[in-house]
């Protein structure tokens, strides 16, 4: 094997010149907090709105041109499916930012490297869902979650917060070292650790491979909070601040399913049979877990951390299908978790930035006090439950249609039963929210940015229900990048 | 350009209702009734207009509307509507415009009832439109969720459930909210029946979907479209087996087939008037339309082989739903048992699967829907002026109310089937094909019109007549003319095309006969018969 050479021309720099602008705003936000320390914090934080989205159209018109390659030898790539992950990841940042603008407030320190950090997580991520070998995987899953701890220890006088974080962080560690012992199983029985090097070997399925794949499944199954490697999720969606929480929830998962299609798609889908089960298992086990243990809490966040582990377990069956219209399913349903969990905790963090607290009972009665918000809340649940017209009915009717083509029919049960299951305990919060009469009467005001995002998010949500095309296509293109894959 | 897009003008007219009332503040009352009259009233002048341009001679589906909404799942919004889908139209649409004006005076949430209401009717006619799976499931699951914010927002705890407070030891508000009081025993909060009726219709609605899927999915022609499935689709027998078992246990539940039925007469006592009204006249009938939308026009073998199964099941809900309801103390209580009877005819019509029954219980859909309103809206205003439901503290209203009691004694009329009134026409259809298929059943549940007959009669008296309970003194009768005018209209409904049932009949039929013509067409069965009137004496119970 013969060293990879770089050259600059190599490098390629269109490719990743998003992610490159990004570390240039990342660098001005860091070095204007630190410069001018009189700096209003907002404008840092519309400033990263600004700069991010520009990234987002010039990502998209990569999309339009067809813009696609690989750079720094084979470790980096750039290709429909990564640009989908990346506006994802941008455009769901740029709602965090909206929605965290006013939660800071109440942080009294280091507000200007709340926005870095966020940034600074952005583009790890948007590195990881371009990663093309294993190498370049564990670096960019390490390099995106640096961010992240230090954002759930940010309420550094709050017990639970500095609770989380160690266990953030402790099983964080733990699962990048079964990443990096799975990668040296799969190397040594294969002898390389480029994805589509993999596909074209066509390895065998080895003992040793086996046990390779099965713990890189584990460490990303701890990324993804997927049962039974969730036990971090509730504590450190409590105890990390809401807007934290809030982004914790979907983009890293996101991102994390942009890199696990590319695992087990791009590189081991010779192996469909060794690793079909492990997918499915963890499915069943997700969603049952998930929505059998949300009917018992008491506290919101921790409703929806594990309604959270319920939700991946939904998304999980796209991926059992292991089709083109089960990664389209996974894709197209990412986007509907996008507007309605973040929809959903933005709802938790105004109310919480009010009355510092954030238990179910506390939301009851909430349609009195603020009809907008109790809306808000009717629909984003709706929608995480899957009911018409809102678009979680559409990713659940999308990814059900792709395992059943693929004849799934036990796991197409399960999940079913576990949508009634669902609708139980998100229909209590409703009931609270609109048929109790609330403790405290004042209306609640909504800040102007928390607004914007809340009205988004609704949108999101209304307009993937009722026209979900463009969306859909969308997801079919970034699909094509899988050539080997069949159709349903 | 109107007759193309009609179906889709009176499906989208109280969507976009609502979606306007969603941005006027609950203070300004009259703006709210306006826009909630003027788009249900829409929706149902066009509904009438679609009920008398249906083409009679041309059957089959008509004002068909199709826009592609997805190529690459195969889903297009497809709209269309038989003999059987067009005066189920006319009928959620009368009951949405009736809603409107029962629910005049509520006083909490005005503006969220009645974007509650528009979007149940709209999705209500939308499972009457659909001819796209995907789309007929859509609204079927969409219609759902609304009830259960009817019931918990604006319901009523039924039987008692104040005097349970303090009967435990815990703390009587927190011990109602723990998971196990809730499955168990909370059975009169209007909470529980909330969530019983969402999880009973969710699971079959899940079900269904699973069915639905297996349809889309072995058929491997991408489309949702039931007339090409029906068509092109190639199914083995063994798919076309489960798929009937899994939709037709999936949407049997709303058409409170026993013994799924016990969702419904709780759901109905605690729901608002309007919900009510709307749920047991036009929703339940979902279960039977969706029945026979996709299980008889797509698997008409399977339908052949399982119907003596159902013509039993039916004679239960007759008689059973019957013999409850003469127990019941509650008025909503005897009405909602009185719908679960009534369902087991519309069941056993429909097993039958001859002409003559089959257009019976179609017709007999319509007739409940009306008679069903009606009730349930008196019953509501009955409850609004006396604060009470319960039927021995009652008595004597007539004195005060005679335009109520009027209604009252037309609705139930039409209800046990006196002749006059739909219900009756509907009945004896039922009978007459019945007898030539199913003796046995025909004769039980023609003898258990007397049940009907028992409870509606102890009902109307103990309400209406006999001695007057001096603490209802002051209740009035309906004099605003917002009162009046739903029952008016649901009683004209029900007595003009109980006199004049020849339009109405000639449109079902025209739904009714290609469905038989499938079934006719297997091989080696000749369950269907032609369309003649069987000169079997004595099957006629009613006259």
């Amino acid at each position: 094997m013969t060293p990879p050479t770089l050259s600059l021309a190599d490098l390629n720099l269109t490719l990743i010149a998003p992610e490159l602008w990004m570390i240039l705003l990342t660098c001005v936000v860091l070095s204007l907090d630190f410069a001018c320390p009189k700096i209003s914090k907002p404008k840092l934080a519309y400033l990263s709105i600004a700069g991010m989205a520009c990234i987002t159209l010039q990502l998209i018109s990569y999309a339009i041109d067809g813009t696609s390659g690989t750079s720094f030898g084979t470790m980096f790539i750039l290709d429909p499916l990564a640009i989908f992950f990346k506006v994802f990841i941008l455009l769901a940042t740029i709602l965090m930012i909206l929605g965290s603008i006013n939660a800071l407030e109440k942080i009294l320190y280091f507000r200007g490297e709340y926005y870095f950090l966020l940034l600074f997580s952005a583009i790890g991520m948007m590195f990881m869902v371009s990663a093309n070998d294993f190498l370049s995987l564990f670096i960019t899953l390490e390099f995106s979650t640096f961010g992240f701890y230090i954002l759930v220890a940010y309420l550094r006088d709050n017990l639970k917060s500095n609770e989380a974080a160690i266990k953030f962080f402790i099983l964080g560690a733990l699962s990048a070292g079964l990443i990096s012992y799975g990668v040296s199983l799969i190397y040594g029985s294969t002898g390389t650790i480029l994805f589509q090097k993999i596909a074209e070997i066509q390895p065998e399925a080895s003992l040793g491979l086996v046990i390779g794949l099965l713990f890189v499944f584990i460490g990303i199954g701890y990324k993804l909070g997927a049962f039974p490697f969730h036990t971090w999720v509730p504590d450190v969606y409590q105890g990390a601040p809401t807007t934290v929480t809030a982004y914790l929830s979907v983009v890293p998962k996101a991102a994390t399913f942009g890199i696990f299609l590319r695992v087990v798609f791009g590189a081991f889908l010779g192996l469909k049979a060794d690793w079909q089960w492990m997918i499915v298992s963890i499915s069943i086990l997700s969603m049952t877990y998930g929505n059998l243990t949300a009917i018992a809490q008491k506290n919101m966040k921790r409703l929806l951390a594990y309604s959270g582990i319920a939700q991946i377990g939904t998304i999980l069956i796209g991926m059992a299908a292991g089709t083109k219209m089960g990664v389209e399913s996974i894709l197209f349903y990412l986007l509907t978790y996008l507007f309605a969990n973040i929809g959903a905790f933005i709802v938790v963090i105004i109310f919480q930035n009010l009355t510092d607290k954030d238990d179910i009972e506390d939301f009851a009665g909430l349609n009195r006090r603020s009809p907008l918000m109790a809306f808000a809340m009717l629909v984003f649940l709706l929608s995480l439950a899957g009911v018409p017209p809102l678009a979680g009915f559409i990713g659940k009717v999308y990814v059900v249609a792709a395992a059943v083509n693929q004849g799934l029919i036990f796991l197409v049960s399960v999940a079913l039963i576990n949508m009634v299951i669902s609708f139980y305990y998100y229909l209590i919060v409703v009931k609270k929210i609109y048929s109790l009469e609330p403790k405290e009467t004042t209306p609640i005001h909504i800040p102007i940015p928390l607004k914007i995002a809340i009205y988004v998010s609704i949108g999101g949500v209304i307009f993937l229900g009722i026209w979900p095309k463009p969306f859909i296509n969308a997801a079919v293109a970034a699909t094509s990048v899988f050539t080997d894959l069949v159709l349903r | 350009m109107m007759h193309d897009h009609l179906l889709s003008i009176i499906l989208f007219s109280p969507f976009l209702g609502a979606t306007i009332l969603f941005f006027i503040p609950n203070t300004r009352r009259e703006v709210v009734h306006a826009v909630a009259v003027t788009f249900s009233g829409i929706s149902l002048l066009l509904s009438l207009l679609l009920f008398y341009t249906f083409d009679i001679n041309l059957g089959g589906f008509q004002f068909i509307e199709q826009t592609v909404w997805s190529e690459r799942l195969g889903i297009s919004f497809y709209l269309g509507v038989d003999g059987i889908g067009t005066p189920m139209v006319l009928a959620s649409a009368l009951l949405m415009f009736c809603g409107i004006f029962v629910s005049w005076n509520v006083k909490d949430r005005l503006k969220e009832f009645y974007l509650n209401l528009l979007v149940l009717g709209s999705a209500t006619m939308g499972v009457y439109m659909s001819l796209d799976l995907f789309f007929l499931f859509f609204f079927y699951e969409l219609s759902v969720i609304p009830m259960y914010l009817f019931l918990t927002i604006w319901g009523r705890h039924t039987k008692g459930y104040k005097d349970m407070k303090g009967h435990l030891n815990m703390k009587g508000e927190e011990k109602r909210e723990s998971v196990s009081f809730f499955l168990n025993f909370n059975k009169n909060s209007k909470d529980y029946a909330a969530m019983k009726l969402t999880l009973y219709l969710s699971l079959g609605a899940v079900i269904a979907l699973l069915g639905i899927m297996l349809i889309y999915v072995k058929t491997g022609l991408n489309t949702f479209n039931i007339i090409d499935i029906a068509e092109k689709g190639n199914l083995s027998t063994g798919i076309k087996e489960i798929a009937f078992i899994l939709i037709f246990v999936g949407f049997a539940p709303i058409a409170a087939i026993f013994p799924f039925h016990s969702w419904s007469p709780v759901g109905y006592a605690a729901a608002p008037p309007a919900a009510s009204m709307m749920h047991a006249g036009v929703l339940k009938k979902l279960g039977h339309f969706t029945i026979i939308r996709i299980c008889f026009y797509l698997f008409p073998e399977a339908t052949a082989e399982w119907m003596p199964l159902i013509a039993l099941l039916c004679v239960i809900n007759i008689v059973y739903g019957g013999l409850v309801a003469y127990l019941q103390k509650d008025t909503k209580f005897v009405i909602g048992y009185s719908s679960v009877a009534h369902m087991g005819y519309i069941f056993l019509g429909l097993a039958s699967l001859n002409h003559i029954s089959l257009t019976g219980a179609v017709f007999f859909l319509y007739a409940d829907a009306m008679a069903m309103g009606l009730l349930f809206a008196l019953a509501g205003f009955i409850y609004y002026q006396t604060d009470t439901m319960d039927i021995p503290s009652l008595g004597g209203l007539v004195h005060n109310m005679p335009f109520v009691t009027c209604c009252f004694v037309v609705g139930a009329a039409a209800s046990f089937g006196l002749p006059g009134g739909m219900n009756f026409v509907g009945e004896l259809m039922v009978f007459m094909g019945a007898w030539e298929v199913y003796p046995v059943q025909t004769i039980i549940a023609a003898l258990a019109v007397t049940i009907t007959w028992a409870y509606y009669f102890k009902m109307t008296r103990a309400m209406f007549f006999g001695e007057a309970n001096p603490k209802l003194a002051h209740v009035k009768d309906a004099s605003h003319w917002y009162e009046r005018l739903p029952l008016v209209l649901l009683v004209f409904f029900t007595l003009f095309f109980g006199i004049f049932p020849g339009k109405f009949l000639s449109v079902i039929e025209k739904g009714v006969q290609p469905i038989l013509a499938r079934i006719d067409s297997i091989p080696g069965t000749a369950i269907a018969k032609q369309p003649d009137i069987p000169n079997t004496p004595g099957d006629n119970p009613d006259s």
